[in-house]
């Protein structure tokens, strides 16, 4: 059941990203953008982990999507103009991903992930939790760093001097 | 399998069925409410106690209508969108623990679960405005897209500070917490900015503006037609459920009350409380400008949101000795 | 039982009837009968009587950009928040020394967003 469901949530995220990459309108590669991270958190949620899973649906879907919509809605070609020509770029990005995917297997089976989750029943939040904050807590300060440095870059870049 | 508590848990109540009925009720009670607000009658011929039938009316003149997709317009996202809003609003009610053993989905991150769900709400939004081709819904899609993320990190970060409370993300064990002192007590800012915030997240007044009725004639949902009208109309009063119903489980204790009554009729009551307080505001408050409205979710509501977790700290662990 | 008190009865009538609607609505959907007076005013967009003119889909509203860019910072924030949160008896004051510094240093970017929020020239 878990093989069916994985082989599933896989299939829809390669889809709907090849999806994204080949569609003609860029509004419905956004669309489709969005369902490969649905595919994406099905895929965390098969690994049992849930929290990360709904996260993953909140940030990604929830917000990278609809920032990469408005980009494209306000910025893209309008209705009747040509679509971008990706001809020539979605056959080097095919070449890419059939590189990328080959590799993944053959790291897939040379470590071969364990067959049983490394925390076993006791994967629960509160461990997550205190394991995050005190083993990865120099990464969380690097993180929080190139957070502000991105909000403040966006700010600045996107300050206009109306002159008045 | 057809009998299983589950389905019928699913397929009835607190499912689909009574979500759909529910959904319709409340579209009467927020009519009533206005007309009585405003000292008038409210809806009145659609049956013979006080016009309860009126939604009933409403919909199926509504399938009688023809449905027309404007020219240009990508029908598409046009029909989809608001189809997938039902959905999510149904997943809402879902997370939501009526009763001990009345929840359709107990699972360990209700509470996320539920807050990722509607962050979901704004692209839909987007691309019904944006699918129409047509000026009034972008703009209207465009606002509610600003609208909603702006008041979404207050609504995650007062929710936070009932988990730092319950020690957990569960709701039906945030509801077995509140045993001891409901969380609207020392979360009572908390609460005000849920509050503020789940209006906001609805598009209701004061925050309507991305259906500003009498400035852009409905914003993204103007140019849909008979049924969809209703598949984008809908999803508001869900949500009004949903939202209601998820205020009354981590702030007002949920389904726990004197033993007296069962436990569901306290949850419904206290639900039902809710909902009247978030309509009563429809007819007291004028409507928010875009860019004040902006200005006081990021600013105001966020910095009374960042306080209130440092009161909750201050709560659960004690002040600091340095 | 379902829930205390309601007749299984009465719920299975309830759920023919709703699911009815719901059978009505999709069919409507999909059997949309011919159109019997085509004009092509109907499918213009609605703009109150007027006669639309230009495109639909202009450019609106991009100076309120940013506020989205912060909105998908402060919500991964916001996920690592209720990380800590959760665990908040556990770990108690020395255990969120991280996420305290995590907090002020993006409070920072917070506050240089009020004070350009409060140029109203400038957005």
């Amino acid at each position: 059941m878990t093989d069916l469901l994985f082989l599933a949530f896989a299939a829809v995220a390669i889809g709907a990203a090849i999806l994204a990459i080949e569609a003609r309108d860029l509004v419905y590669g956004a669309a489709a953008l969005g369902i490969a991270f649905l595919g994406v958190a099905g895929l965390f949620f098969l690994l049992d982990a849930a929290y990360v899973g709904w996260f993953q649906i909140a940030v990604y879907i929830g917000a990278v999507v609809v920032l990469i919509l408005f980009t494209v809605m306000l910025v893209g070609p309008k209705m009747g103009e040509t679509p971008l020509g990706l001809k020539r770029v979605s056959l080097l990005a095919a070449i890419l991903v059939s590189l990328l995917l080959g590799m993944t297997g053959a790291l897939a089976n040379a470590t071969a992930f364990p067959g049983q989750d490394s925390c076993g029943s006791g994967c629960d939040l509160a461990l997550f939790s205190t394991s995050l904050l005190k083993n990865y807590g120099v990464q969380l300060e690097f993180m929080s760093l190139v957070m502000a440095a991105a909000v403040i870059g966006a700010l600045a870049l996107s300050k206009t001097d109306r002159g008045q | 399998m057809l009998t299983s508590p589950l389905f019928l848990q699913i397929v009835l109540f607190p499912g689909l069925t009574s979500i759909a009925i529910i959904g319709a009720l409340l579209g009467w009670l927020e009519r009533k409410v206005t007309a009585r607000v405003q000292l008038r009658i409210g809806p009145l011929y659609a049956s013979p106690a006080g016009g309860i039938l009126q939604m009933f009316a409403d919909l199926i003149k509504l399938a009688f209508k023809e449905l027309i997709v404007p020219e240009n317009s990508d029908a598409f996202f046009f029909i989809m969108a608001p189809t997938t809003g039902l959905v999510l609003g149904a997943a809402l009610v879902g997370l939501i623990p009526f009763a001990p053993g009345l929840q359709i989905a107990n699972i360990e991150v209700g509470l996320p679960a539920f807050l990722a769900i509607i962050t979901l709400s704004p692209t839909l939004i987007l691309l019904a405005g944006w699918s129409a081709n047509s000026k009034f819904p972008f703009i209207g899609g465009l606002r509610a897209l600003f609208q909603q993320t702006a008041y979404e990190i207050p609504l995650w970060l007062s929710a936070l500070g009932v988990i730092m409370m319950a020690g957990t993300m569960n709701l039906a064990q945030i509801v077995a917490a509140q045993s001891t002192g409901w969380f609207i007590i020392p979360q009572a800012l908390g609460a005000f900015i849920f509050l503020v915030t789940s209006v906001a997240e609805m598009e209701r007044l004061p925050f309507d503006l991305p259906e500003a009725e009498s400035e852009i004639m409905m914003g993204w949902q103007a140019e849909y037609p008979g049924v969809l009208f209703l598949a984008a109309q809908g999803p508001g009063f869900v949500k009004l459920y949903a939202f209601s119903a998820l205020f009354t489980t981590i702030f007002l204790g949920g389904f726990l009350g004197p033993s007296f009554l069962p436990p569901l009729f306290w949850m419904l009551s206290k639900t039902l409380t809710v909902i009247v307080l978030i309509m009563l505001l429809r007819s007291t408050f004028p409507r928010v400008r875009l860019d004040q409205l902006l200005r006081a979710g990021w600013t105001t509501l966020l910095t009374l949101a960042i306080i209130n977790i440092g009161i909750t700290y201050i709560l659960v662990v004690g002040l600091p000795t340095l | 039982m379902v829930a205390q008190g309601i007749p299984e009865i009465g719920a299975y009538i309830a759920f023919l009837f709703v699911s009815t609607v719901a059978l009505v609505i999709v069919l409507r959907l999909f059997i949309t009968p011919k159109d019997p007076r085509p004009t092509p005013e109907k499918k213009k967009p609605f703009e109150s009587g007027q006669i639309a003119a230009g495109p639909g889909r202009t450019r609106f509203i991009i100076q309120y950009y940013p506020y989205l860019l912060m909105f998908v910072v402060y919500d991964v924030v916001a996920m690592f928040l209720f990380a800590w949160g959760l665990n908040l008896r556990a770990l108690g004051a020395s255990g969120s020394v991280p996420v305290l510094v995590f907090i002020v240093v993006l409070l920072i970017p917070l506050g240089y967003a009020l004070h350009l929020a409060n140029h109203r020239e400038n957005w």
